[in-house]
């Protein structure tokens, strides 16, 4: 067991290390990060001008910074109460409310690059190294499903890099545009609704590392991933009209917590329980999808 | 080292509708250096790839190091492969390649370190060992993948066309590198140069359509016991007095090369006695320019594809 591990973690550092190297993944990450801090600047200059119109057309005083008025707003109950008779009573909303409205336009922002940073980062590893041949100096030296452990652990590692990078850039725009206490006070979040999406991403590098073990195409491999975030996510709000529209029974709903976004919503939630165990399900299901498509690949020809 | 490196029975394997192994029955001596030789398709790839465990076998038995087929788990770092058409990923340098290969083999730090130094040196890499692979010749990227065998102690090294792709000051310090494994590790080579596989090689396995048709030592398969062949200045005048000097013998000259071919039992005393009665009796007529023994590999792999 110990020697597995020694060789599942030497495999996911010499991945990491590639993945460094590859110039596909590092500009994939770079664009990322740029993404990352052009929407947060984006974000605090609509909110921005949004907050001055509605002050102006309220005639209230100008606060001078982005998100005080909608932090005031988030906060005021009546507003609440209108929310909650739109949206219905929530968890999440219970949990959500009253944090910065910058923090949750980031947070937004992260939990929908994720699973497309995973599939293009992580979805043509494993196919590349079956198209070059270069598994077959892998799989002489350890179990075919150590070096797929060891590919989904060098992924994470590589995502979880690219999005505290992202939420140290998205801060540092935050410093430069909010006041210091502001900003300062939402680093910490940011770091957090960082490590909450890399554990989201997990299921989605499991999911697109699994596909990638189908095909010794990088490029159909792409495709598979791109495929599969789009049927995952058009399955939870088809359960949902199904349910609400065909009359479903509530239990056949549940089929949408066998994709990611079936249990994004519980690391929205502040709750130590529904995070523990919607955490839990994602990294279970990212080695499930993961371990279905190395059972495929231990059967195959390399 | 005694005792069985690799056995394999009546392996099969189809690769497509083509049958690339058919039957393959293989027993591979520790510390022999077995070459394979067969023309193209033949099934020497497929074999090799079946026994490191890249291809699955349709049926058949394979047992490597008396543990059964291979397994990752029992049998990493003891069994290296040169594969054929995989490359190293290209942007890491070779230092770095091997030294993981050797850390995921199980090598502490310093072993690792110090096993990848003596790889690299015996393929005179040193000086582009951090350069990466992607700036490498083809033919620094094969030695790059031929060090990579040598890293850890493996036991069974299988190298499918090794020197393919060398220039050949590089090939000749790899056939002296190959050498020196002799009896120390257990190496299947495979090649169409006859002429490498006959200067490395202490066994040579014919291979067929997917089936081993002819295996043994290849001293016994190039006749190295029981014939000798006189390149002569001249064709001898008086053959009589030739069968009179090793009347066991048959004698053949073969006018286009100049040569004439002695073939006896091996019983009669092997080729030196063949020298001390022939080459007297040989010098009294004409110049005897070499003496050469037995069969080339060439000549014996060609006969045996013919009668096949």
């Amino acid at each position: 067991m110990r020697r597995s591990l020694h060789r599942i973690a030497q495999t996911a550092l010499w991945e990491w290390s590639g993945a460094i190297r590859s110039r596909r993944a590092l500009v994939l990450l770079l664009l990322y990060l740029a993404s990352a801090v052009l929407c947060m600047n984006g974000t605090i200059s609509i909110l921005g001008k949004m907050e001055k119109e509605l002050a102006a057309m309220l005639q209230l005083p100008d606060a001078g910074e982005a998100g005080v008025v909608s932090a005031s707003l988030w906060k005021s109950k009546p507003f609440n109460t209108i929310v909650r008779s739109v949206v219905g009573e929530s968890p999440v909303l219970d949990d959500i409310s009253g944090r910065h409205p910058v923090e949750l336009l980031y947070a937004w922002f992260v939990f929908f690059c994720a699973p497309l940073l995973a599939v293009l980062v992580a979805g043509t590893r494993v196919s590349e190294d079956l198209r070059s041949g270069a598994v077959r100096y892998m799989v002489v030296r350890e179990t075919r499903l150590e070096w797929s452990l060891g590919k989904y652990a060098g992924q994470s590692l590589m995502v979880g890099g690219a999005l505290a990078a992202s939420a140290i850039g998205a801060a540092a725009v935050a410093f430069c545009r909010l006041p210091s206490g502001t900003a300062a006070a939402l680093f910490v979040p940011m770091l957090n609704w960082g490590l909450r999406a890399w554990i989201y991403s997990l299921a989605w590098i499991g999911l697109a590392l699994g596909l990638s073990h189908l095909t010794r195409s990088p490029g159909r491999a792409t495709a598979y991933g791109i495929l599969a975030i789009c049927l995952c996510g058009a399955l939870p709000p088809l359960m949902d009209f199904l349910h609400a529209n065909a009359d479903w029974p509530a239990a056949l709903t549940q089929v949408r917590m066998l994709v990611p976004a079936g249990a994004e919503m519980s690391l929205w939630r502040f709750s130590a329980v529904p995070l523990a165990t919607g955490s839990f399900h994602l990294i279970i299901l990212g080695l499930v999808y993961l371990m279905a498509g190395a059972a495929v690949f231990d059967r195959s020809d390399v | 080292m005694t005792g069985t490196a690799i056995v394999t029975r009546s392996l099969s394997k189809r690769r497509g509708r083509h049958k690339a192994l058919d039957g393959f029955t293989l027993t591979v001596p520790r510390g022999a250096v077995m070459g394979l030789v067969g023309a193209n398709g033949a099934g020497k790839t497929t074999w090799m790839m079946t026994v490191a465990g890249f291809l699955r076998p349709d049926s058949g038995e394979i047992d490597v190091l008396g543990g059964g087929p291979f397994n990752a788990e029992r049998h990493g770092g003891r069994l290296a492969i040169l594969p054929q058409d995989s490359e190293l990923p290209l942007e890491v340098s070779p230092r770095a390649a091997l030294y993981r290969f050797g850390r995921i083999q199980g090598l502490s730090r310093a072993a690792a370190c110090k096993s990848v130094d003596d790889a690299l040196a015996a393929v005179n890499l040193g000086a582009r060992a951090s350069a990466p692979v992607r700036t490498l010749s083809h033919g620094m990227r094969k030695r790059v993948m031929v060090a990579q065998c040598f890293v850890g102690q493996p036991e069974v090294v299988l190298l499918d066309e090794p020197l393919n792709g060398l220039d050949p000051i590089e090939a000749d310090r790899l056939r002296r590198f190959i050498l020196a494994q002799r009896g120390r590790k257990t190496v299947v080579v495979s090649s169409h140069n006859l002429k490498d596989v006959e200067r490395l090689c202490t066994h040579v396995a014919f291979v067929e359509q997917g089936r081993v048709v002819r295996v043994d030592t290849l001293s016994s398969i190039t006749h190295g016991t029981d014939r000798a062949v006189y390149r002569l200045a001249a064709e001898p005048t008086d053959h009589a007095s030739l069968s009179a000097a090793f009347p066991e013998a048959t004698l053949e000259w073969r006018a286009e090369e100049r040569a004439l071919v002695c073939t006896f039992a091996a019983s009669e005393g092997g080729v030196a006695a063949a020298n001390r009665r022939m080459l007297p009796a040989l010098l009294a007529q004409t110049d005897v320019i070499s003496v050469e023994t037995g069969l080339s590999l060439e000549e014996a792999f060609l006969s045996s594809a013919r009668t096949s």
